[in-house]
């Protein structure tokens, strides 16, 4: 009885625990960076372009070295191992999954801030609705640091003014 | 007649530059009469002056970067064919950023390049700028990568598959799903936490799906507390598995710990 595998004239599947290819599901992705902080070789890459007000989710699978550290920070499970595992190939650039979001432009000053439309929404979600009521929220979120730091200094020092006069 | 010739029966020379051993292991799987690289013409060979290919594990130590320069070559000067094995030598991989890896003075070492800088490809832009010839380079990552991945990777070489992978870009016109649970956000994020702290990574979404569904079921009751505690009942006398029923129970204390608190709005920790 031959025990050899036919392997690559037929096709195989791995079993199904299998730390395979990781794989971003676009849909589910937020773009919050967590598995780019979590990622020990630095496969997973975010790069902020406040230009054109963009983030790219940058993964190369050919630094990957299937942790799944990602896939257990990940807050929507947007990042799984799948079980697949052919990925040879002459090109490195076959190797890269791009997922690009928008960023939150700020209403006051116009420029982009540095999270994603999306994480707002998740965030919306988590929060108890009985915190602040839903109109200061609208008004609070979309605000880049900046000036919202700037609204809370002007109205400490006006504050202060009404105190001492 | 084809332009490009029809690889036949690759001889090839294995060569270290500095990998953990794993890579190397996986190369002699390749070998053994279960996978059988052989029946493909696979040969591999003492000395880098018979190969036609180099099989190259490891991300290219400093140490290393001589003798591999040598070796290579002293290879044949063609086909010269490179294969790359292992997430290492394609981009460097864990070691991407130790001091003994070589890297080229132009590629940094924490810039924001993709696709990643790093392993042997340091050492086939050097060997390319000297003038040298150096063939076709094939990429096959894993840490280790299996011994299918590597046939997979060789039969490529030799035309016998085409490759599966595409580079992917997605923007925000794919849609956006925000999944909706049947429980309160904080507090299937706060149980999915717990959760991980006791079975991991891997298992939990699958029990914690279980559970929400036990859950959802019990809040329509009148009487949620015991309806939760008799269908938990249930489904563990059904499972008949120790560690569900564990995960089971600390999740139903849980759960009413982090809901209670919520429901009366007090303080309380998350997750200990």
């Amino acid at each position: 009885m031959p025990v050899t595998l036919r392997y690559p004239f037929t096709e195989l599947e791995a079993p199904p625990e299998y730390r395979g290819l990781p794989h971003i599901d676009p849909k589910l992705c937020i773009g919050c960076g967590a598995c780019v902080n979590a990622c020990p070789p630095d496969a997973i890459l975010r790069i902020d372009d406040y230009d054109r007000g963009t983030r790219k989710i940058v993964l190369d699978i050919g630094r990957c070295i299937r942790c799944a550290r990602c896939e257990e920070v990940c807050p929507t499970g947007a990042i799984r191992l799948t079980n697949l595992f052919e990925a040879a190939s002459p090109d490195r650039r076959d190797h890269i999954q791009v997922v690009e979001l928008r960023l939150v432009r700020c209403k006051v000053c116009g420029n982009y801030t540095d999270f994603t439309e999306r994480q707002v929404k998740k965030a919306l979600q988590i929060l108890p609705k009985e915190i602040l009521e839903e109109e200061a929220l609208e008004e609070r979120v979309f605000i880049c640091r900046n000036c919202r730091r700037k609204g809370t200094v002007d109205a400490t020092i006006n504050a202060t003014k009404e105190v001492v006069l | 007649m084809s332009a490009k010739p029809k690889l036949r029966s690759v001889w090839v020379f294995h060569l270290n530059t500095g990998a953990c051993n794993g890579c190397d292991i996986e190369i002699l799987d390749i070998l053994t009469p279960f996978y059988d690289a052989e029946r493909l013409g696979v040969k591999l060979v003492g000395s880098p002056r018979h190969a036609h290919a180099m099989l190259v594990t490891g991300p290219l130590t400093r140490q290393c970067y001589y003798g591999a320069k040598k070796a290579i070559k002293a290879m044949p000067p063609k086909p010269r064919i490179i294969v790359v094995i292992g997430t290492c030598a394609c981009s460097g991989g864990i070691f991407y950023n130790g001091y003994p890896i070589y890297r080229r003075s132009e590629s940094g070492r924490e810039g924001c390049e993709y696709p990643r800088r790093g392993g042997i490809i340091e050492l086939i832009e050097d060997l390319r700028d000297e003038g040298e010839y150096v063939g076709p380079v094939i990429y096959i990552p894993g840490c280790p990568p299996r011994p299918e991945e590597i046939l997979y990777g060789i039969a490529q070489l030799l035309g016998l598959v085409e490759k599966k992978l595409e580079g992917e870009h997605y923007t925000e016109e794919v849609g956006f799903e925000l999944p909706e649970a049947p429980i309160n956000e904080r507090i299937r994020l706060t149980l999915r936490e717990k959760l991980r702290h006791v079975v991991g990574y891997f298992d939990r979404d699958k029990i914690l799906e279980d559970f929400m569904e036990l859950v959802k079921k019990a809040e329509e009751s009148e009487k949620p507390k015991e309806e939760l505690k008799k269908l938990i009942d249930e489904y563990n006398a059904k499972i008949r598995d120790v560690r569900i029923s564990f995960c089971m129970r600390l999740l139903e204390n849980e759960y009413w710990r982090v809901r209670d608190a919520l429901s009366a709005g007090k303080e309380f920790v998350y997750w200990v």
